[in-house]
């Protein structure tokens, strides 16, 4: 069985924002295998390359309006990071990239308040399905 | 040529949102410069009527980057309302607690945000003077960065339970002992944590060289320097008392006690930034301006406390005659609250009374005002509540170090911009040394921008011609 690092990020006071959050906090009470590693986090910090280059597998989720951001890397606030940049930092000074998968879904209303949209809360079903399902290939 | 603004916007690598704009004069010359903070929190106002005990953990919430100075300064307010004397390892656990919040927030602070500028060079693409930038070409340093932050996240969460916002710290003490497990483990990692302090101070003591300009005019003025020190005069951050201290190093004012210090600090607003500005009183705005954070206790303390952090405080205090006056020098001086934080949590965890199990005082309110003073990683926090005669509050006033660092702020971005920037030949590089003075204060804006009882958000309505027609604030 392969190591596993799931993190859902995002904001879960500012309505769908916080879907990635949600899906991971979900997820942590039905996960129960030490090999697989779930993190609810509100963004993706510098120290988090540590622990990608120790698994083999990464799957991050997030919510994204209007599209993902995966593929940028820059950012000005240096501490926020982008999952693409975050595997090619590990793969830099650990030597190390996780296989990662990035789920997202798109948000509707990023405003403040603890619910998610409708069309998002059936997304996170889905995504928890996708995440088992990814578990589950060799 | 007409009179010009040249605006920043955002400024990069900090913590919150803010701009900065330069006014040209017709000559092309800098005129005058403003650091502006663009957001807005009320944290004063909606904590009115929540009950006193409850607010370490609403406080906290301010910011994501140092909420355990928070809800230590927090605590100590409530604590005065409920007029107890915590118990002594309560103490000793909460200042091990806030160290390591002192060097997550000076590694992130050192590494993650101002690196780049050290070891790229303050004229380098700027596509690539980042994180990721220097990740590519100095891979050692950008590893040191991550391990130092993940050490003091790490303690934090041994310590406390959570890396970000714990409730550990309650009013009267903390809510559990420590155990003899998680102690080892801090002690355990601590050998590494201390060795990369020491290999970074090493180095960029070598590379200060390279700096002399931006050591000359990064907010490299007199001021006075405020801050807490520990009875024998001693860096302090957890308690203490206040000192202010003028440019020439000669003690203002000593001994001040956390509930006097509306005597001697006070608050203004300016229209065009939502953050509060503070001064001395007796000298009155601007004359009254002051710096706090690591520079400041630095310059502030008769001696350091711990053994290699004593060394490099001696041979930073050799730097000028008097109080080191250069901004730029935070950085250097974080470095050594770096050392000085890793060594006292050492010397704190490996006394047997850490793990003495008499950790909480239990009372009810018995006073209605409390103040709560505590060392943040950069600069004095002070937290002051009223209460009802339900323990309800009813009023609160937070100052933030990167209030008490506005004004001289200020100052400091007119300084570079005056000799950096000149607006008829106009460089990414001198932009970026307007910047780089800010970040010299690691402000955090999230925390810092309050009401001091008028609020300074203006709201205008106005017609389709762009008339005003009505208007409500300040």
């Amino acid at each position: 069985m392969s190591r596993v690092l799931i993190i859902g990020y995002g904001n879960p006071l500012r309505g769908d924002d916080g879907f990635g959050w949600r899906t991971a906090e979900r997820l942590r009470s039905t996960i129960d295998d030490p090999q697989v590693e779930v993190r609810a986090l509100h963004q993706l910090t510098p120290e988090l390359m540590e622990p990608l280059s120790r698994v083999d597998r990464a799957i991050f989720i997030d919510a994204a309006w209007p599209a993902p951001a995966a593929c940028r890397t820059g950012s000005v606030f240096t501490h926020h990071l982008t999952p693409a940049a975050l595997i090619a930092g590990s793969r830099t000074l650990y030597g190390h990239a996780a296989e990662a998968t990035l789920l997202t879904t798109p948000g509707e209303n990023f405003d403040f308040g603890e619910s998610l949209s409708p069309g998002v809360e059936r997304a996170l079903d889905e995504t928890i399905a996708r995440v088992h399902a990814i578990l589950r290939r060799p | 040529m007409p009179r010009q603004k040249i605006v920043i916007d955002p400024v990069t690598r900090i913590e919150g949102h803010s701009k900065i704009s330069i006014h040209l004069d017709e000559q092309g010359r800098v005129e005058e410069a403003y650091f502006h903070v663009t957001q807005f929190r009320g944290f004063e106002k909606f904590c009115e009527g929540r009950p006193f005990y409850e607010m370490p953990s609403l406080m906290a919430r301010i910011c994501g980057i140092c909420p355990v100075s928070h809800l230590i300064a927090s605590a100590k307010a409530c604590d005065s309302i409920l007029a107890v004397r915590i118990p002594e390892n309560a103490a000793r656990l909460r200042r091990s607690l806030n160290l390591a919040q002192i060097v997550q927030s000076h590694a992130l602070s050192f590494f993650h945000l101002s690196s780049a500028d050290f070891l790229l060079g303050m004229d380098s693409d700027p596509a690539k003077r980042n994180l990721l930038g220097v990740l590519e070409a100095h891979p050692e340093m950008a590893r040191d960065g991550i391990r130092l932050r993940q050490f003091g996240q790490q303690v934090i969460e041994w310590l406390a339970g959570e890396r970000i916002h714990p409730a550990w710290i309650v009013p009267g003490g903390v809510n559990e002992p420590l155990t003899a497990e998680r102690r080892d483990r801090v002690l355990a990692a601590l050998p590494e944590a201390l060795a990369i302090a020491g290999r970074t101070l090493d180095w960029f003591k070598s590379s200060l060289e390279k700096f002399r300009e931006e050591i000359r005019t990064f907010a490299n003025f007199p001021t006075l320097f405020f801050g807490l020190v520990d009875p024998d005069g001693g860096l302090e951050h957890y308690d203490g008392q206040l000192r202010v201290l003028d440019s020439s190093g000669h003690i203002v004012q000593d001994g001040i006690a956390a509930e006097d210090y509306g005597a001697y600090i006070a608050e203004l607003a300016h229209p065009w930034t939502y953050l509060k500005t503070s001064y001395y009183k007796p000298l009155g705005y601007p004359e009254g301006t002051y710096r706090v954070g690591p520079l400041a206790r630095l310059n502030l303390i008769d001696k350091c406390g711990t053994p290699r952090a004593a060394q490099e405080w001696a041979e930073f205090r050799d730097l000028e005659r008097g109080a080191v006056l250069s901004s730029f020098y935070y950085h250097y001086a974080r470095l050594i609250e770096i050392v000085f934080a890793l060594e006292k949590i050492q010397e704190l965890l490996n006394a047997p009374e850490a793990l003495d199990t008499n950790v909480r005082a239990y009372a009810r309110a018995n006073n209605s005002e409390g103040v709560g003073i505590a060392e943040a990683p950069r600069g004095t926090l002070i937290h002051h509540y009223k209460v009802d005669r339900d323990g309800l509050i009813v009023w609160a006033n937070l100052i933030i170090a990167t209030g008490h660092n506005n004004a001289a702020m200020n100052r400091g971005v007119l300084q570079v911009a005056r000799h950096f920037v000149h607006g008829n030949r106009l460089e990414e590089g001198m932009l970026n040394r307007v910047e780089a003075v800010i970040r010299a204060f690691d402000p955090c804006l999230s925390c810092s921008t309050h009401a001091d009882g008028s609020l300074v958000l203006r709201i205008e309505l106005r017609d389709h011609s762009g008339n005003l027609v009505d208007q409500i604030g300040a």
